[in-house]
């Protein structure tokens, strides 16, 4: 075989490894380099809101303050309505900062090269938050628990059941329109966690194999597709955020009393 | 019979691929029309088409998921 003798073993397995148990629960590198990503983002919008003003004299500020408005522009659009896109707001940009930064660290040098020894197996130090199907389907979870949530303290339970079974409960068609709705549900858990996880990991995958195929050109090999995993980390990350936007206008929207009947189909589309 | 499996490989590359690069040809070919249309909006436009190719993407993402990830 003509494959250089580093072409498999470089590549990150599936599951995340385990570093240290602390009690019962495994503690992985993922699991570490997801909270130093989390410790990042805070300490950079922590400086950025101390030194927040009206007339903004940092430069850090004056960038952030200006992202998130860009970011506030784009919800406001897609809610339609700035007050409810400013109930919403902070888990939104959250979920968008935290997935863009946890997506770029992965391409960091050091992450995944830097090895130690843990229980008797060589297992790297650092690894990104997001090529680790846990993390995704954990945060995949939260966000739509949010939205059931919410759509339960907007609509009520009756509201909510309406929501999906709509029309006469007769009609057996209703009723299985009505499970397939909630079929859909489910399925949103199984993309939304997916993608994320897929496109990431895929993409670290990639990187490795082409650096191996081009064996001592592996620095210009590896340029373009670099470029390509920064575009699909910024892609995948939006993607989170407005897909989490749409699920949340669909489920506390009213659809009885709709005061805006041409946004709900455009809406429901995604 | 044996199958040599760098050929599933290729397969599985090559077919998952069709399915995508058919969705990103038709988004883009939506987007330039829709653009030329109407280039006031383009932003907007531009913005709803990442989302989409974000969307197609993913099915690649699985066929490279699949392939890195079976020995």
């Amino acid at each position: 075989m003509l494959v250089p003798y580093f072409a498999a073993e470089d590549t990150a397995p599936l599951a995340a490894e385990k570093l240290l148990n602390v009690g019962p629960i495994p503690f992985t590198n993922s699991m570490l380099f997801g909270i130093l990503t989390a410790g990042f983002v805070l300490i950079l919008f922590g400086l950025a809101a101390r030194t927040s003003q009206a007339w903004p004299k940092s430069r850090l500020a004056f960038y952030i303050e200006s992202f998130i408005d860009l970011v506030f522009g784009l919800m406001a659009e897609s809610f339609g309505d700035r007050k409810k896109a400013a109930r919403f707001f902070p888990l939104l940009l959250s979920l968008f900062v935290f997935i863009l930064v946890a997506n770029l660290s992965g391409l960091l040098p050091g992450v995944g090269s830097i090895t130690l020894n843990a229980g008797g197996e060589e297992t790297s130090l650092l690894r990104a938050f997001t090529t680790d199907l846990n993390s995704t389907l954990a945060m995949a979870v939260l966000s739509l628990a949010i939205v059931h949530i919410y759509a339960l303290r907007e609509l009520g339970l009756v509201g909510r059941f309406r929501h999906y079974f709509s029309g006469n409960l007769l009609n057996p068609v209703n009723i299985m329109i009505g499970i397939n709705e909630l079929f859909g549900e489910v399925l949103r858990l199984v993309t939304l966690s997916l993608r994320l996880f897929g496109v990431i990991y895929g993409g670290e995958a990639l990187l490795h194999a082409i650096s191996a195929l081009a064996g001592n050109f592996a620095w210009a090999a590896a340029l373009p597709i670099m470029f390509l995993e920064i575009f699909f980390s910024l892609v995948q990350a939006y993607l989170f955020m407005m897909l989490t936007a749409t699920y949340l206008v669909t489920a506390v929207s009213h659809e009885g009393d709709s005061k805006s009947p041409a946004s709900q189909p455009a809406a429901g589309s995604a | 019979m044996e199958i040599d499996p760098s050929l599933i490989k290729g397969l599985t590359i090559g077919l998952g691929a069709i399915g995508p690069a058919i969705g990103i040809g038709l988004i883009g070919a939506a987007v330039v029309g829709a653009v030329g249309r109407n280039p006031e909006i383009q932003g907007k436009i531009l913005a709803t088409a990442f989302i989409m190719i974000g969307l197609v993407d993913a099915v690649l993402a699985f066929v490279l998921l699949i392939l890195f990830t079976t020995g």
